[in-house]
């Protein structure tokens, strides 16, 4: 909770700092903004993503430890959600290729 | 965009079959692109594809044998038994009749991939057009399936959801879900390939030699992987779709 807090505050802060620039109307062109937020929507769409996949292979791998008979069903699982988080990810790759080309 | 370049499957069939292509397109008035070349990289690469697997599948045909399998035999043998044994655990009893639609996606889908890793082709599947053009078949046969199985009305009704009074929030949620599903299933398949072959060129940028192939690895086997996906996927949404009268028959079996 507190660590959660510290990095809503932080990021209000860079926000903070940000918002001079926009308030010049000559800082930063249409074409700079939409390279900058490209750059950081994908960073976060795939750190979530890890976290997401590190998840599911830590799941998988107890299971498989804790009942090696229900290795092939488990692995099966495994397969499936990773490959669905990582489409998740790529969907945010895609927008980017289409905004930035 | 730069113009792409031409490759030398698209250039012989744009010698070839360029006029017909214009005339074939003008009857449709659709303008091509480039009139000059009006077959682009992946229509030329997909046609490409479609005739390995014909002259592949005639060959293979003229060399069945129950006593003495040849490799080519027992690789679409291990296919076909994976295929079946996904759909009926997917979509019930009644999944087997499923397995020649999804086969062939698979195969394609398969074959459009493979064909990327090869050094003067290009893979069709990292084009929107074609992932969504198999996306949409896919759409359109469980759908079909799903009216085929319980009728047109019975198929509509059971989008409301389990009960009656939820159906005016059900129905839309179900109706753009479905919807989704094309999506998700098309840009899965292209992001895969074409963010494959990105990076395979930022490294081949940075680092001429020996690291590339370590990402055309990774292609290799993103391309099996997202093939199984594909087809799993369109096998979890035809088990969805066509739930047949199973009830009775379950009644019946259990002692």
């Amino acid at each position: 909770m507190r660590k959660a807090l510290t990095i809503s505050f932080l990021a209000i802060a860079l926000f903070m700092i940000a918002s001079p620039a926009s308030a010049q109307g000559s800082g930063m062109s249409d074409k700079a903004v939409a390279y900058i937020a490209a750059a950081f929507g994908m960073a976060i769409a795939s750190a979530i993503c890890g976290l997401a996949q590190a998840k599911a292979t830590a799941a998988a791998c107890e299971g498989m430890a804790r009942n090696p008979g229900a290795s092939d069903a488990i692995r099966f699982a495994l397969i499936l959600g990773l490959a669905l988080i990582e489409s998740l990810a790529l969907y945010t790759l895609v927008i980017v290729f289409v905004k930035v080309g | 965009m730069p113009p792409e370049h031409e490759l030398w499957f698209t250039k012989i069939l744009n010698d070839v079959l360029g006029g017909a292509a214009n005339s074939l397109l003008e009857t449709l008035h659709i303008h091509a692109e480039n009139a000059a070349r009006p077959i682009p990289n992946y229509v030329a690469q997909e046609i490409l594809v479609a005739l390995i697997i014909v002259v592949t599948f005639s060959v293979l045909r003229s060399m069945l044998s129950m006593d003495k399998p040849g490799a080519l035999q027992h690789f679409f043998e291990i296919f076909h038994d994976f295929t079946k044994g996904q759909a009926e655990e997917q979509a019930g009893h009644h999944g087997h009749a499923f397995v020649p639609m999804v086969m062939t996606i698979g195969i394609f889908i398969l074959l459009c991939n493979l064909i990327g890793l090869i050094p003067s082709f290009e893979a069709p599947t990292q084009n929107i057009q074609v992932t969504l053009g198999c996306a949409f078949i896919a759409f359109l046969y469980y759908n079909l399936q799903g009216v085929k199985a319980m009728g047109l009305a019975k198929y509509l009704w059971h989008f409301t959801g389990p009960v009656w009074w939820l159906a005016p929030l059900m129905l839309p949620i179900e109706l753009f879900s479905h919807i989704a599903r094309n999506m998700s299933l098309s840009v899965r398949l292209y992001a895969n390939m074409f963010a494959g072959e990105q990076v395979f060129l930022v490294f081949l940028h940075l680092v001429p030699v020996g690291i590339p192939v370590i990402f055309l690895g990774l292609h290799l086997f993103v391309a099996f992987l997202q093939t199984y996906i594909f087809m799993l996927m369109t096998l979890i949404y035809l088990g969805g779709a066509a739930h047949h009268e199973e009830h009775a028959e379950e009644e019946a079996h259990t002692p």
